[in-house]
């Protein structure tokens, strides 16, 4: 996280960095890994004979085709897999939050076909050919730095680890709804739960992002 | 204004200091989730642990068969708790050999007996269903006032039994333990003659149900052993997820500090929960006996092993017919919770509690401390500080006897700054009062005396505490000038609480610089950990901070006067532009200061040089002391400097049960405002803290098995956004903490348990014990 400026993260520098873990994604499977035992095979095929020969009573994984952030990519699996586990342990990508674990938090909350939709209830065999992107996406799209800009103008955090979650549900919001009243913001964000109470922080960043990026402008120059 | 010590503490003129809307150093790095908490590391050729936990809420492993788990494919290792390495662990130069993990469980899901190492998560979870363990199930207490009766069992040994921690109390005279049952008394005053004093004496009973800490982000740690010859012989230790916890790592495993490494800088939040779970300290021992990187993670349910502790409240207070508290008589039955609960929400307050602050001083508080089998409080926690709301009610029900507005009634009881004998008022107190009144437009009326339009009964309170701060950290700072930047070197943490923030500010404001223009270096290796006071950032580390900024500034002044003097010679290469004669020749360095970026003529701020150019020497400042002692901890209530006030008014639906805040208004004086907007922020936060402590929160237990029901976020409620009111704030500046410039922060001063409960009180005329909930308003009020 270092920069020319000590460890001071600024937009560009969180920009670029999620923008390579991005482009760190693994686009195709080039070996089949055994969960249980480690063994690495070329293709599926020889993983499944594995099983049936190795591990007769284990599940087979299952290969899964996603399209994350704008990338394609293939993850091996085992069935039962959240998507918030494939996002983390597979893609390397951390932005999305476990707190609860049973969608009650919105930590873990990610954008599935225009929809925000909780990680950790959705099965990664779920969202096979849907279009996802996750917190680092909207860090890596320029588009979305006032929005970015206007979370850390308004302490829209403290501890932190439930903001990245807030701002996917926001983004989602402000793509149906450019134009959010306070109200809405509320109701639309009524799923994320911030132990730390920034809850009013959240509204007025929001509010103020949407002004800026009606008016095409940027928050901070 | 305090008179402190220190370079400018006195200063009147703040560019940076108090300054709005500067995001924090690490902001973007939170909103972004490139932040990297413990839970979210990952390393190749990974494996996962789980510990076993124990079903029951009181039970004892008597044997654990591991042949059908170890045959499970993916399992890697399973660790029994009386293994050596776990036993070399535990181990502690005084008492008997003991294992880091025992076999008795003294909480349903307490880690207990054995560790499964496997491939995934999912394996580790198989393999702990398939260990055979042969459970013997023990006596269990999760009824306070069952577990108290004298024919019930013991459920401690004295094995059990840890030493005392700092915080247990010191009295010879209480009785000795019998039972689940032990006493803790203080006793001060004459308590005879405070009820020979009194006019009236009022008697009423509470119950404070217990609270989770609730740290959003689960405990985890991930740990493997790497080369490092550059730090000596042997294998080094990465370990990520026990932030501010590197050095006890290093030492529970016997690592030299430089060999232990830890980059990660986001802690999450702690709220005072400082305690560290097995999850963050094991993952070493399992990486070095497997070899490989492992990863050890909390799950939710896991995570609310945390408890606030529950007290039953037995109050008389005796006082005079204009209000005047003669006796404060406490008889409190407490949560001990399990072995290993600090004993700091159990009797700490009896030390520094909301009685202190009365001029009355014949206070009895004679605590009965059950054992339980509910949970354990690590260290402290932030929902109510030292069980204040005692105070908060006694005025509260006085004012409600003698029909008497309860601020006149706390203004009379107060005592003044300097002690329980001072009979002078306390300007931060007063100056809060007045504030709180005008913007609450207060107009306080006896119990079921005010309808709205709509029907409903409004209600209102008010309540006060003192700034506790903490000045316990931050003290041996550093800072550089290097190649014409000024560096803050610090370990962190990120900790939400903005303080490297803060006194990053200090440091801008005191060289004359933008806060933008302070390079924040984090470095687990450095010492300076500015933690503490809230998020508004304010430590005591800020005014040692401010001292080694001016000692830099002291060696930038002089060096610029020796290189204006002696020039240094122009580099071998000859690159760059001639460096310009200096205006400063001539000049001593007492005749210059620092402004607007540059090195200025004190007398003349139009003739200066850019900092970058006023020398070229790399320069290094270090101070290492600490500021005045906090009124707080010299006097532990009993002197008053700065204070806060908050207050609330609600709607009271007769029909439904249901309350409805309608305002919080909180006037807080953190002596100085060093960031403003995490010190709003703050603000919010221990409002709506409070508000889920006594509308929503609460623990519930099957009491036949002792097992936690609502262990969950969809059953354990806490606020959201549409739950929360808004909060009104204003912020007075007495100047008359210990930090830089008199500041002394709110930490978690505000955070309440009966604020919101006395309104309600006010409003329907009948107590209803947190959480406040729709159908126990009711029952109050005979309808349900």
């Amino acid at each position: 996280m270092s920069n020319d400026n000590g460890v001071r993260v600024t937009h560009a520098a969180a920009q670029a960095q999620a923008a390579e873990t991005i482009a760190s994604i693994p686009s195709v499977l080039s070996e089949y890994s055994c969960t249980l035992c480690k063994k690495v095979f070329m293709s599926y095929s020889d993983l499944k004979y594995h099983y049936e020969t190795e591990h007769a009573d284990a599940v087979l994984p299952v290969t899964v085709k996603l399209h994350v952030n704008g990338r394609d990519c293939e993850v091996l699996v085992e069935p039962q897999s959240t998507l918030k586990q494939t996002l983390q342990f597979k893609l390397g990508l951390t932005g999305a939050k476990e707190m609860c674990n049973e969608g009650a938090c919105g930590s873990c909350t990610v954008i599935m076909d225009g929809r925000a939709v909780l990680s950790c209830t959705l099965l990664t065999v779920e969202c096979e050919g849907k279009d996802i992107q996750t917190v680092e996406g909207i860090a890596a799209d320029p588009k979305w730095k006032p929005l970015v800009d206007a979370y850390c103008k308004w302490d829209a955090m403290q501890c932190g680890f439930c903001t990245p979650g807030f701002l996917v549900t926001a983004k989602a919001l402000l793509d149906r709804n450019p134009h959010p009243t306070e109200e809405e913001i509320k109701d639309a964000l009524a799923g994320n739960i911030c132990i730390c109470g920034t809850y009013p922080r959240h509204s007025t960043a929001i509010l103020e992002a949407a002004a800026i990026m009606a008016k095409g402008g940027l928050v901070n120059g | 204004m305090a008179d402190l010590v220190g370079v400018n503490g006195q200063r009147e003129h703040f560019r940076v200091v108090g300054k709005p809307n500067l995001p924090g150093v690490l902001s973007y790095a939170l909103a972004t989730g490139i932040a990297k908490f413990g839970i979210d590391y990952t390393a190749p050729d990974m494996l996962h642990a789980k510990f076993l936990r124990s079903p029951y809420a009181h039970a004892r492993i008597v044997s654990i068969d591991t042949t059908r788990a170890r045959a499970l494919p993916g399992v890697v290792d399973i660790v029994l708790w009386d293994d050596p390495d776990l036993m070399k662990l535990g181990a502690s130069p005084f008492g008997p050999p003991k294992s880091y993990l025992g076999n008795v469980a003294h909480q349903e899901l307490q880690e207990v007996g054995a560790i499964v190492v496997a491939e995934t998560e999912d394996i580790c979870n198989e393999a702990l269903r398939l260990l055979d363990v042969k459970w013997e199930v023990l006596p269990h207490v999760v009824d306070l006032k069952k577990g108290m009766q004298p024919d019930f069992p013991a459920i401690r040994t004295p094995e059990d039994e840890g030493p005392p921690d700092m915080f247990s109390a010191r009295n010879p005279n209480d009785p000795p333990k019998r039972g689940n049952v032990s006493y803790v008394s203080k006793i001060e005053g004459n308590i005879e003659e405070g009820y020979r004093q009194a006019d009236y004496i009022i008697e009423y009973d509470t119950n404070l149900p217990a609270f989770a800490s609730h740290i959003p982000n689960p405990p985890a740690s991930i740990a493997w052993w790497f080369d490092d010859p550059y730090h000596g012989p042997g294998k080094s230790l990465r370990i990520e997820g026990a932030v501010q916890r590197r050095e006890n790592i290093a030492r529970m495993y016997g690592m030299p500090p430089e060999k232990t490494v830890q980059e990660g800088l986001f802690q999450g939040g702690k709220y005072c929960d400082w305690g560290m779970r097995m999850s963050q300290e094991i993952t070493p021992l399992l990486a070095k006996r497997t070899g490989r990187p492992v990863r050890c993670a909390n799950t939710r349910e896991e995570t609310f092993d945390f408890l606030m502790n529950q007290r039953f409240m037995h109050i008389k207070v005796g006082f005079t017919k204009d209000g005047l508290i003669t006796v404060v008589d406490d008889n409190s039955i407490a949560d001990n919770g399990r072995p290993g609960n600090s004993s700091f929400g159990v009797a700490n307050d009896q030390g520094y509690g909301p009685y202190y602050t009365f001029k009355c001083e014949n206070i009895s508080q004679k605590y009965t401390v059950v054992d339980s089998n509910r949970g354990k409080m690590y260290l402290s926690g932030q929902h109510c500080p030292f069980n204040w709301d005692a105070g908060t009610m006694a005025i509260a029900l006085i004012a409600e006897k003698l029909g008497k507005d309860p601020v006149e009634i706390a203004k009379l009881n107060l005592h003044g700054p300097t002690s329980q004998k001072d009979p002078n008022p306390v300007p931060s107190f007063e100056a809060c009062l007045e504030t709180g009144k005008k913007l609450m437009n207060w107009n306080w009326h006896p119990s079921r005396a005010k309808r709205l339009p709509d029907g409903r009964l409004h209600g209102s309170s008010f309540r006060y505490q003192i700034c506790p701060r903490h000045a316990f950290s931050g003290y041996d700072c550093k800072l550089e000038l290097r190649d014409g930047k000024v560096h803050l070197p610090t370990q962190g943490p990120c900790t939400g609480i903005y303080a490297v923030e803060a006194n990053a500010m200090v440091v801008a404001e005191e060289l004359g610089l933008q806060y933008e223009d302070i390079v924040v270096d984090f470095d687990y290796r450095e010492k300076f950990t500015p933690v503490g006071g809230g998020s508004d950032g304010t430590t005591a580390s800020s005014w040692a901070t401010k001292e080694c900024a001016n000692i830099l500034k002291r060696k930038i002044l002089e060096a610029a006067i020796e290189e204006a003097e002696n020039p240094p010679p122009p580099s071998m290469f000859g690159f760059g532009a001639p460096r310009q004669p200096s205006p400063f020749k001539g000049r001593k360095p007492e005749e210059l200061d620092m402004a607007d970026g540059k090195v200025v003529l004190k007398d003349d701020h139009s003739v200066g040089v850019p900092l970058a150019q006023a020398t070229a020497k790399n320069i290094f400042a270090t101070y290492s002391g600490r500021p005045p002692a906090a009124i707080w901890s010299l006097g532990m209530g009993k002197m008053l400097d700065t204070m806060n006030t908050a207050w609330c008014e609600v709607a009271v639906d007769e029909e439904t049960g249901v309350v409805e805040i309608l305002k919080l208004g909180v006037v807080a004086d953190p002596g100085k405002v060093m960031r403003l907007t995490s010190l709003e922020s703050q603000i919010d936060q221990v409002m709506f803290f409070s508000q889920g402590c006594q509308l929503l929160e609460d623990y519930f237990y099957d009491e036949r098995t002792g097992v936690r029901l609502n262990n969950n976020m969809i059953e354990y409620k806490k606020p959201t956004m549409v739950d929360v009111p808004d909060v009104t704030r204003k912020f007075l500046e007495t100047r008359a903490g210990n930090a830089a410039y008199g500041a002394s922060g709110i930490s978690h001063s505000l955070a309440n348990t009966h604020l919101i409960i006395i309104a309600i009180y006010n409003a329907i005329g009948v107590w209803v014990d947190p959480p406040a909930t729709p159908d126990k308003v009711l029952k109050a009020l005979g309808k349900a």
